[in-house]
């Protein structure tokens, strides 16, 4: 998936997390900030950079800053988040398998 | 809690209604959000063109402007502290300008206050202890940007920088550029990025581009958001009031000093004097003062001003020019710009030599 514009997904509020997106032409940066980061830093990073993987975005900056969001909340904030920095409306859910 | 998958102008959670506010059309919504900054110890920037509110029933209790990419009068009614209403507000004002195409985003608060945005995804530019903190919205943007500058690095011992606006370039801007050259190793040149003189960025790049052929010992480089910018610098480029006039220069120049200049490991600022430029006056009296005096960890860069050149016992400057070209003077400017210059006046500017505001 090639990113052309940024993006943004989610909110700042408790349990979620808000994520910014920006094309570039460099390897995939992602800069996680986590009031829980200290106890689950490992695992949200791995539930980032996975849905990333999958939606085979290799190129581009990722700023997350999380507020406690579960991982399915936090999959979902990326692919949302990603998919509007493509220009993709259309959900390609075998990707997702 | 409602969630939202989707950003809308209007999104309902609990009773707390957000939604967005031309302060400039709408006057009834204008007044509240003056009631509650006057409520918080805020003043009113004229200069905020949008503002996301947060209103309690028909009480308003949260507001954030924006004007441009700098997040300005955020306000929270005393009794709504605390909670998630500065979460949800800077998220909102944070799509408000996505919606208007700005993502890097800018705020300048107190430095007791900064601990509220540090709360919210902002991270520390530069601190002037007890006056100000500017915030950026995010942990990676001058980072990068010094990461970016570091590959350009040159090895010396006396490592010159000159930025410049250059509206348009001179033969004044030609000799400042020659003399710091030739008094370094190596000389950085950044143009000012801001797109609000009336020569476009392009043309001014292009310009300097042209006009520093010939010099072996120098860089050009991009102008950023972290040089003489709206957000470093907002006094330059509109007259400001408030917490973000009264910080002037020094924001500008500790950002540079902490984090440009040790980037490029630059030893050395020059700059041109400046006998009739006031805001230009005063930002070379107080670059001595942020850059070269004991106000930061950061190693001190030394300030050479460079003497203007004369023109028939007249200082060369862009004002000048830009003067004379309203005046539609062309044989006058011939005198005080390189051929560069004076082709791309003639040929795209002096039609548009016209009354307009000057920067």
């Amino acid at each position: 998936m090639e990113l052309k514009q940024e993006s943004l997904a989610g909110t700042l509020e408790s349990s979620d997390l808000f994520i910014r997106i920006s094309p570039s032409d460099e390897p995939l940066e992602v800069v996680i900030n986590s009031e829980v980061g200290h106890q689950f830093g490992d695992q949200i990073r791995a539930a980032v950079v996975e849905t990333l993987e999958m939606l085979k975005v290799t190129k581009g900056i990722v700023i997350v800053e999380d507020k406690g969001a579960l991982d399915c909340t936090i999959r979902a904030r990326v692919h949302a988040a990603a998919m509007r920095a493509a220009g993709v409306t259309e959900v390609d859910w075998e990707a997702l398998s | 809690m409602a969630r939202r998958y989707f950003h809308k102008a209007k999104v309902v959670t609990e009773d707390l209604q957000f939604y967005t506010v031309n302060p400039i059309s709408n006057r009834v919504e204008r007044k509240d959000i003056e009631q509650l900054l006057a409520r918080c110890g805020l003043s009113y920037e004229e200069q905020i063109e949008a503002f996301v509110v947060c209103r309690d029933g028909n009480e308003l209790v949260a507001c954030a402007g924006l004007q441009k990419d700098i997040i300005k009068d955020v306000a929270i009614d005393p009794d709504y502290r605390g909670g998630a209403m500065s979460l949800k507000l800077v998220s909102e004002i944070t799509y408000l300008a996505h919606s208007r195409g700005l993502d890097l985003l800018f705020v300048y608060t107190e430095p007791k206050n900064a601990e509220f945005f540090r709360g919210c995804g902002f991270y520390d530019l530069v601190e002037v202890p007890d006056r100000v903190t500017l915030l950026e919205n995010t942990p990676i943007g001058i980072r990068s940007y010094c990461a970016k500058l570091a590959r350009q690095r040159v090895a010396g011992e006396k490592i010159g920088c000159v930025v410049a606006n250059a509206n348009p370039f001179t033969l004044g801007h030609r000799y400042l550029i020659e003399q710091a050259a030739k008094a370094c190793d190596w000389l950085h040149l950044f143009m000012v990025r801001e797109d609000v003189s009336l020569f476009s960025y392009k043309d001014r790049y292009y310009l300097a581009q042209e006009n520093i052929r010939g010099i072996p010992n120098v860089t050009l480089h991009e102008g950023s958001h972290y040089m003489i910018s709206r957000a470093t610098f907002p006094c330059y480029f509109f007259k400001d009031r408030g917490i973000v006039g009264k910080c002037r220069t020094a924001v500008d120049l500790l950002l540079f000093r902490n984090h440009i200049a040790p980037a490029l490991g630059v030893t050395h600022r020059f700059v041109g004097t400046e006998p009739f430029c006031p805001t230009t006056n005063k930002y070379n009296t107080d670059m001595k003062v942020w850059l070269q005096e004991d106000v930061s960890k950061a190693p001190p860069i030394k300030v050479v001003e460079i003497e203007r050149t004369q023109r028939n016992g007249l200082a060369i400057s862009a004002s000048e020019v830009r003067r004379l070209l309203r005046k539609g003077e062309m044989e006058r400017i011939r005198d005080m710009v390189p051929p560069a210059t004076f082709d791309l006046l003639e040929s795209k500017y002096a039609a548009l030599a016209r009354p307009v505001t000057d920067t």
